[in-house]
């Protein structure tokens, strides 16, 4: 690349116009590539983020937010005191009753923290030390679409760019092998679970390149990534070649410094090529690594594996990591459908922490853990003597947060009695987003795009971080 | 000059209000001191003229303190410091008298007098004096005119989407004539592929997709819709009746079922079928779709923005905003709707060849009708001599034992019933408690009622009568459902009187799978107290009149009925005709349900009322408001209807400043890569002031002044000199002008995802051109769907649906397809105008793995060997003939691939698996392969992926 187009690439690059902001092009000088200036806005305890997405809002109440009065209320009749005249959704709207129902699971606190964990998480349990609880997490929306949009774009209508793509338009990537925001998703017990959709991982109206590149479990792991059959990397090799020296006579009738940008990322191309297949190559990790993430580990498309690969895509860089575990849904059978999600992701969550911390990566990794909102106190559909199902609730839910920025060891925020309303140190979403921000270093207001005339962010125009529980 | 954040102006020059000024305060000031009364901070407004305001006098001051608290914009609101630049512009316009002006978008356009030019033989029409005299003014020069072969490359990409073939490009470098550029343009312009080309930006801005968009995703039909647009395009029909049919087609007199389709633009936004959603959050949220896409495509502006709060920009209060909402939320649709196809409203929109037929059975009918209605007389006459039978009822349709029931299964449930309590069970087909799954007739507080139920909460449809029925009566029931899915289908009669019903709930439009038995006298967790008689179950809906029958308790005066007569003797020749007819009846209501329906805009006979809407919010109700448009745009005459029909009359009434304007520009930005306003989407202060505000005006009034002829702009623009410049870029003018905004070179972009793909296919033999049509499954990557929603997951067409123009391509918008995406198409989410391109690893991934391209190389490399070898593959991709440093480069890499594939010949028959399209068995396999990767260079060269 002559020194006029290679000025000029950058140049565009900065203003948002040219190409490969996230796959950068030179060779490791510096180590952020294609960020915004003046990022971070202030100096980041987290370089990355692992969201582990638990897709269908799991019930708070048999997980983490122990309320050991609901044995005392059970069958009676939620209180109009406690409800509030609060909207629910149309599927239990028409009820005629809202029986109280209590945790079928037993609770115990765990660690010096004292953290309360049920028997269902007794992995989790383990590495409470570790965590830090926000059991007074809220959101806006009540169903799944409009509240995962919610969660993971600040809006619940689609559209908007999602938190991961956020985070790498304004930080960069810090690799040159790989996206800088990988999407993994699995399966629940029961089947798929609540639908997922690409526009999660969208870019919205940022230019798509800042859009997460979804993993799959079937086929590549990046889509195209394989060669076809009969061409091997030495075809691949000589192919290349041949295209770079057709593309440079483009360049040098044209002078579109576009043409270069290609020619660049055919090569990072090729590297990706190479990169990803050692990514999910796991013969070099040790076999009692592998057994800690639990039995699924080496299934490709599960909860664990993807754990292990999250831990990987961080040795490796990737800035935003965003797993999504599905089927947390349970509406009714929920004492047989929740302890498999539990069996499925505990022993994966704990391990991935474990092993964050073992390799001295969980102070500057962030792990969120959560869904995009809790389930009532009341029993949806028929109540019997072993099967209850809840609905979907807004007005509270349990979020977890350990690694880069936060104080372990602290539980944030109370519930009442019902585990209905919040009694202490509300957490809006936004309020989780601009804290999840803060600990890269990125004040949440100040990260915007002009779009249609406005200048968007994440948070819309709401939150604060929550000072309580960031590390100084 | 304020180009995107490039402040050029000479320090010395005088400032523009609208050009200069405007942007930096909308941007850094209005926030506090804009049109937003809610959040203004200050009485201090610098969106308008205020100049007796005392603060007016301190901006200077504010603006270049050093103290951040007392600094303008504030620190405190996280606002940074004004560059020196802005500084310097606000302070000259302070200097030369703070003068306003109105925003320019709002000022209708006009035709200002070409400018002269020192050069005056370059223009070739008024576009291209507006060009030169601004580059003449910049001390820049234009480029030369790109050659021919890059010219008949650049048009057909421009004008149809695809590339010209080899013998296209032939003929036009031979033809010597003057005129030989006019013809091409005019032989493009006439092409059917220009329809399409057209259309599928105006689908983008449409958010037109196969499928509904929100949770489970399920299909829908709007093809016939697409088959409009391109129709539409490619008859030249004129922008304002293509507005007026979109926005209000059913409104106009005597609509045709071509107008009513038209309609369907602003039904294709995204729909909701996920279980408890509040019905009336999301139909609001489709009425805001429709105001935001309207407002977007026609006005260019951001009303959207005052949904819930003033705009705090542009001149919009959010009362303006629901008035204009008002004018969409009359239509009898739902926020909770159907989710395996079209929900209502919607109608059959039949293709030319299924009208034919419809309209050939319809004239049969009424023949076969006419026949029947003739042998009344005859018939009398046998009834009057017949003697009846001691008993006869309704047979037809009768159901003996269990019926398998389903939701969109029409029935008759009849009962004699004498109920000793106000509560208890007729019949059921369905699980043992009253939220159950199935079907069931009930009395529920005395009255009658109809549950058809999945799921109780929100997937249920629940009727009943108005009055309850006296106790301790005998007397006869029966319910009829018509399988329509809605309330409305249901009848209910006592004693054969059709009663009042009230609807309690309306959603039965979920699949039910029930294997519960037939109960008599119990279900849905009640008992029946007290007797039941003759309880019969038709699977079809009863009329009235056989209602009547059933009902009769005289078993005798039923059988002596003349209803009983026809079902039992009726004369020969009556039976014969009855079912002629009723055979042609089943053919039509075939042929109907062979008829593709699309959804569609319809007025509710009485308007529902409109409300502003707190912060947005569905159940904050605020003022009552009526159909309205903004203030500041021209009025809205008296004549016009209230109505869509008056909206749609007013954006395209000559007094409209923005609607031409902004339309030509995105006409403009088709051909250039970018708009002359750079903001598509927006033309208020926060976008960009035009590149050339008198080029764009001049473009606008022409193309109003031509009738609103499509073509004809297209054609203007293209046939300028500017458009024909080449398009070499240089260090000095990447330097100077890297976005090309003076347009002193010709315009160099990639092309758009569609057309890298029908590229492929048109240059390999591939492409199966044929217009319109339902949308097909081309190859997608395996398990795209299944990792998102479980199932079947995707099935690919086999054949010519693998090789149709993307236009048509399947778009599933939560898994949009994923090579179209990475070519950055919008993912038909919501509205989307402004075209954007990265560059990236992925689209380098997809050009060389994709099958599509796998198998287009294999199919170019079969034409390159048949004849012509590398220099034929040039001309058929590049269309132009090698150089020689690439013939150099691509011959060695064909020998090199040959030395491979000789030596590993179970390699080269392993590559050339991909696609279903047959192998040219005359071909070696290694030398096939060879030159398959060849050709599969060429796709994936730069060149061939841009048009220049």
């Amino acid at each position: 690349m002559n020194a006029i187009t290679r000025r000029h690439f950058f140049g565009r690059s900065a203003t948002g116009l040219g190409a490969a902001a996230l796959w950068s092009l030179a060779g490791g000088t510096a180590r952020a590539k294609g960020g915004l200036t003046g990022l971070p806005h202030f100096a980041p305890r987290a370089k990355r983020v692992i969201y582990l997405f638990q897709s269908g809002g799991p019930s708070q109440m048999e997980t983490f937010d122990y309320k050991p009065r609901l044995k005392d209320f059970q069958g009676t009749d939620l209180p109009e005191s406690i409800r509030q005249g609060q909207r629910l959704t149309q599927m239990s709207s028409a009820q005629a009753s809202f029986p109280v129902v209590p945790s079928k699971f037993a609770f115990a606190q765990h660690g010096q923290s004292g953290a309360w964990v049920s028997e269902l998480m007794p992995y989790t349990a383990k590495v409470a030390d570790d965590l830090t609880f926000v059991k007074s997490t809220y959101t806006d929306a009540i169903n799944h679409d409009p509240a995962v949009t919610f969660l993971q774009t600040g809006s619940q209508i689609a559209g908007r760019p999602s938190m991961g793509s956020w985070v790498v338009y304004g930080l960069g990537s810090e690799t040159e092998d790989l996206p800088a925001f990988v999407v993994m998703i699995s399966p629940g017990a029961g089947g798929t679970g609540q639908p997922l959709y690409d526009r999660l991982w969208g870019a919205g109206f940022l230019p798509s390149r800042y859009q997460g590149v979804k993993f799959r479990s079937v086929g590549d792991p990046v889509l195209y990534l394989s060669n076809p059959e009969g061409f091997g990397g030495a075809e691949r090799r000589d192919y290349l070649d041949a295209l770079a020296k057709l593309n440079q006579g483009t360049m040098d009738e044209f002078g579109d410094p576009e043409i270069s940008t290609r020619i660049a990322q055919y090569e990072m191309a090729f590297r990706m090529q190479s990169s990803v297949p050692d990514l999910v190559d796991f013969s070099k990790e040790t076999a009692a690594t592998i057994d800690s993430y639990g039995p699924d580990a080496r299934k490709p498309g599960t909860y664990a594996y993807n754990c292990l690969l999250a831990r990987r895509l961080a040795e490796r860089g990737v800035r935003f990591i965003q797993l999504y575990h599905r089927d947390w849904d349970h509406h009714g059978g929920l004492p047989k459908a929740l302890p498999k999600l539990c069996r499925q992701t505990d022993q994966p969550t704990a391990a991935l922490i474990a092993d964050l911390k073992q390799r001295g990566m969980l102070d500057d990794t962030l792990v969120v853990w959560g869904g995009e909102f809790g389930r009532t106190v009341y029993c949806q559909g028929r109540l019997t003597a072993d099967d209850y199902g809840r609905d979907h609730h807004p007005r509270c839910f349990t979020v977890w947060m350990a690694g880069g920025g936060i104080r372990p060891g602290i539980t944030l925020g109370k519930t009442d009695d019902y585990c209905y309303n919040i009694t202490e140190r509300p957490v809006h979403v936004y309020d989780l987003q601009a804290t999840i921000l803060n600990c890269l270093g990125i004040d949440h207001t100040r990260l915007t795009f002009l779009f249609k005339g406005r200048h968007f962010r994440l948070t819309d125009v709401g939150g604060n971080a929550v000072k309580e529980i960031l590390r100084a | 000059m304020l180009w995107g954040g490039w402040i050029w102006a000479a320090a010395s020059a005088p400032v523009e209000f609208n050009r200069d000024v405007r942007p930096i305060l909308s941007d850094r000031c209005y926030t506090c001191h804009g049109p937003d009364r809610a959040s203004r901070q200050s009485p201090l407004r610098l969106d308008q003229e205020q100049s007796a305001h005392p603060a007016l006098a301190h901006i200077l001051e504010r603006i270049t303190s050093t103290d951040t608290g007392f600094r303008m914009p504030p620190a405190y609101m996280g606002r940074e410091r004004l560059t020196d630049a802005e500084i310097d512009v606000l302070r000259r316009w302070i200097e030369q008298g703070g003068k306003y002006e109105p925003h320019w978008s709002l000022i209708p356009p006009k035709k200002a007098a070409l400018p002269a030019v020192r050069e005056p033989s370059w223009p070739r029409n008024p576009v291209d004096a507006f060009v030169l005299a601004r580059l003449e003014h910049e001390g820049t020069a234009h480029a030369p005119d790109a050659d021919p072969s890059t010219l008949v490359r650049r048009l057909s990409f421009d004008l149809t989407g695809l590339p010209p073939t080899p013998a296209e490009t032939q003929a036009f470098l031979a033809d010597r004539s003057p005129d030989a550029y006019e013809k091409l343009v005019d032989r493009l312009l006439a092409s059917p592929r220009y329809g399409e080309r057209m259309a599928i930006r105006w689908l983008e801005a449409a958010r037109y997709a196969d499928t509904n968009g929100y949770s489970n995703d399920g299909p829908r039909d709007m093809w016939r819709w697409r088959d409009w647009v391109i129709g539409a395009f490619n008859r030249n029909m004129p922008f304002d009746r293509f507005t007026v049919e979109q926005i209000a087609g059913d409104l106009l007199p005597d609509a045709t079922v071509s107008q009513r389709v038209a309609t369907a633009f602003n039904r294709n936004h995204r729909t909701s079928a996920e279980g408890g959603i509040v019905d009336e959050e999301f139909r609001l949220g489709y009425v805001g779709d429709r105001v935001e896409t309207t407002s977007t495509v026609w006005l260019g502006t951001t009303i959207g923005c005052a949904r819930c709060h003033d705009h705090k920009y542009d001149p919009y209060t959010q009362k303006e905003y629901y008035q204009l909402s008002a004018f969409f939320n009359n239509t009898p649709d739902r926020g909770f709707v159907y989710n395996f196809g079209n929900e209502p409203p919607y109608i059959h929109a039949p293709l030319p060849e299924q009208q034919a037929k419809l309209d050939a059975l319809d004239a049969k009918i009424a023949a076969a009708r006419q026949r029947l209605d003739s042998l009344e007389p005859a018939v009398d006459h046998a009834y009057a001599a017949w003697t009846p039978p001691a008993e006869w009822n309704v047979r037809e349709g009768l159901v003996t034992g269990t019926p398998q029931l389903e939701y969109k299964d029409p029935f008759t449930f009849a009962a004699r019933i004498t109920p000793k309590s106000p509560k208890g069970a007729i019949l059921s087909i369905g699980e043992d408690y009253f939220e159950g799954k199935g079907h069931y007739l009930l009395l529920i507080d005395g009255k009658l009622r109809l549950h058809v139920t999945f799921r109780y909460s929100d997937l249920s449809l629940r009727v009943e009568t108005a009055d309850a029925l006296p106790p301790g009566k005998t007397q006869h029931v029966l319910v009829t459902y018509d399988g329509g899915m809605r309330a409305k289908g249901v009848h209910m009669y006592v004693d054969g009187r059709d009663m009042p019903l009230k609807v309690l709930f309306d959603y039965g439009i979920w699949p039910i799978e029930n294997k519960e038995p037939l109960r008599i006298g119990a279900g849905a967790g009640l008992r029946w107290d007290g007797a039941i008689d003759d309880v019969r179950i038709y699977k079809r809906a009863l009329s009235p009149r056989e209602a009547a029958l059933v009902a009769m308790t005289d078993a005798a005066a039923r059988a002596r009925t003349r209803d009983a007569f026809l079902d039992l003797a009726p004369p020969h020749e009556y039976l014969a005709a009855r079912a002629a007819l009723h055979e042609l009846e089943r053919d039509r209501a075939g042929l109907m349900a062979s008829i593709p329906t699309v959804m569609v805009m319809e007025e509710l006979p009485h308007p529902r009322d409109t409300f502003v809407l707190k912060r947005g919010a569905y159940d904050a109700p605020g003022d009552k408001v009526e159909p309205r448009t903004p203030a500041v745009l021209p009025p809205f005459q008296p004549g016009w209807p209230a109505n869509r029909l008056g909206l749609a009359r007013w954006l395209v009434d000559r007094g409209n400043p923005l609607t031409a304007r902004v339309t030509v520009n995105r006409f403009w930005q088709m051909l250039w890569g970018v708009g002359l306003v750079k903001t598509v989407e927006d033309f208020g202060s926060q976008g960009e002031w035009p590149a050339h505000q008198e080029l764009l005006d001049w473009l606008a009034v022409e193309f109003m002044d031509s009738g609103w002829d499509v073509k004809h702009i297209m054609k203007t623009m293209v046939m300028s000199a500017a458009y024909r410049q080449a398009s070499r870029e240089t260090p000095q003018s990447l330097e100077k002008d890297p976005e090309n905004r003076l347009l002193a070179r010709g315009a160099r972009f990639r092309l758009p995802a569609e057309m890298i793909r029908d590229q492929a296919l048109a240059v390999s033999g591939l492409l199966v051109e044929r217009a319109g049509g339902p949308s097909v499954k081309p190859y997608q990557p395996p398990g795209l769907w299944q990792e998102l929603f479980g199932g079947k997951g995707y099935v690919a067409d086999h054949g010519d649906g693998l090789y149709r123009r993307s236009i048509y391509t399947y778009w599933r918008r939560t898994v949009a397809p994923p090579a179209m995406m990475s070519f950055d198409s919008p993912s038909r989410e919501v509205c989307v105008v402004r075209e954007e391109r990265t560059n990236t690893p992925l689209q380098a991934l997809n050009l060389m793995n994709d099958t599509v391209y796998l198998e287009a190389s294999r199919k170019l490399a079969e034409r390159m060997v048949k004849g012509g070898g590398i220099e034929s593959g040039v001309r058929l991709v590049l269309g132009r003939d090698p150089r020689p440093a690439e013939r150099t480069v691509l011959t060695a890499a064909l020998e090199k691939f040959r030395a491979r594939y000789r030596a590993h010949p179970g390699d080269a028959a392993k590559y050339l698996t991909q696609g279903e399209s047959p192998r040219d068995p005359s071909i070696q396999p290694a030398e096939l392969a060879s030159w398959t990767a060849v050709a599969s260079l060429l796709l994936n060269m730069d060149e061939a992926v841009t048009r220049q």
